[in-house]
């Protein structure tokens, strides 16, 4: 007998590509559930999604734990009330994602729009001169990780969050500055004062 | 080494370091479930408990005795998890002591290993 399925060479494109319309079409339907406000299918919709955009708010955020469950949370209530206007052309995680790129941007930028922002921490960028890591301690990356992690936590949050959103999130000091509503120079004079703070701590801190 | 070039290549490292995603606490998926479906009350009815069973998704023993007593669409349209013990713990705890099935707070208890920890 005939069959209508594709010949071999064929079937591995064919397959991931009907897998791949399996899970958008399971997508689809649990979209159209949680509309319907089918309270199981929102359970399905937390268990489902909140790893990975836990994952994904925490790394960015790190290591300011203390910020990110109430991020994830925003991020989930903005993605119900927008569901309906979700088109499908990502993945419903791509979509949350994005939601979730967008939240930590509008936290370092209402966090570093404090006027306090700029003020309240001590400036120690004059003080005694610091010795720049060597890159040699930077090679051991799961040691730089880890004392990363542990240096940006015991720095002033506004310090902190610059030093993320400038390079680990890599906007110039001049967005930055846009987005915050302070000169370029204010913004360069606080990432020299929080550089400077990390760097005293690095020196500091146990390898 | 210039400043400028040691924060970039630490971040590069580090960055790169971070494939590792985090398992959401259970806690943190409890309290999501609630805010979500709390959200959804106060804009109009959710499903009906009955809808909700014959749409193929069980229901936990509380809402199932909800859903076969002589009580109005509106009752059964209502979520019980708000007056319910185990949307408390669950919110505070990692692993509460929720011992029924379908109960949804359930599928978000972090499994505890045969050593007792989580």
């Amino acid at each position: 007998m005939q069959s209508d399925t594709p010949s071999a060479p064929e079937s591995g494109a064919a397959t991931a590509a009907s897998r791949g319309d399996a899970l958008a079409s399971e997508e689809a339907i649990l979209l159209d559930a949680v509309l319907k406000k089918d309270r199981k299918a929102t359970a399905e919709f937390v268990s489902r999604y909140a790893d990975p955009v836990y994952g994904y708010v925490s790394q960015r955020l790190a290591p300011r734990a203390d910020l990110v469950e109430d991020l994830v949370q925003e991020v989930f209530l903005v993605a119900l009330q927008k569901l309906d206007t979700f088109a499908g052309k990502s993945s419903v995680l791509g979509w949350l994602l994005g939601i979730a790129r967008h939240k930590v941007e509008d936290l370092y930028r209402a966090r570093l729009r404090e006027p306090e922002s700029f003020s309240a921490v001590e400036d120690t960028s004059n003080s005694d001169p610091v010795t720049l890591p060597e890159f040699d301690e930077l090679i051991d990356s799961a040691r730089a990780q880890e004392k990363t992690q542990r240096i940006l936590a015991l720095l002033p949050e506004v310090y902190g969050l610059a030093l993320l959103w400038r390079y680990w999130e890599d906007h110039s000091t001049k967005e930055m500055a846009a987005q915050t509503g302070k000169t370029e120079k204010a913004m360069e004079r606080l990432l020299a004062r929080a550089r400077a703070h990390f760097k005293r701590l690095w020196e500091n801190e146990e390898p | 080494m210039n400043d400028e070039r040691f924060f970039t290549i630490l971040a590069a490292i580090t960055d790169a370091m971070q494939g590792t995603a985090e398992r959401a606490p259970a806690r943190l998926k409890s309290r999501l479930y609630s805010a979500l479906v709390s959200e959804q009350a106060a804009s109009g009815p959710l499903l009906s408990l009955p809808a909700t069973k014959a749409a193929g998704r069980p229901l936990c023993v509380f809402e199932n005795l909800l859903q076969v007593m002589p009580v109005g669409e509106r009752v059964t349209s209502m979520n019980p998890c708000r007056v319910c013990h185990a949307r408390v713990l669950a919110e505070h705890i990692e692993s509460p002591p929720i011992y029924w099935p379908h109960c949804p707070y359930v599928a978000f208890r972090r499994p505890v290993k045969l050593d007792g920890s989580l």
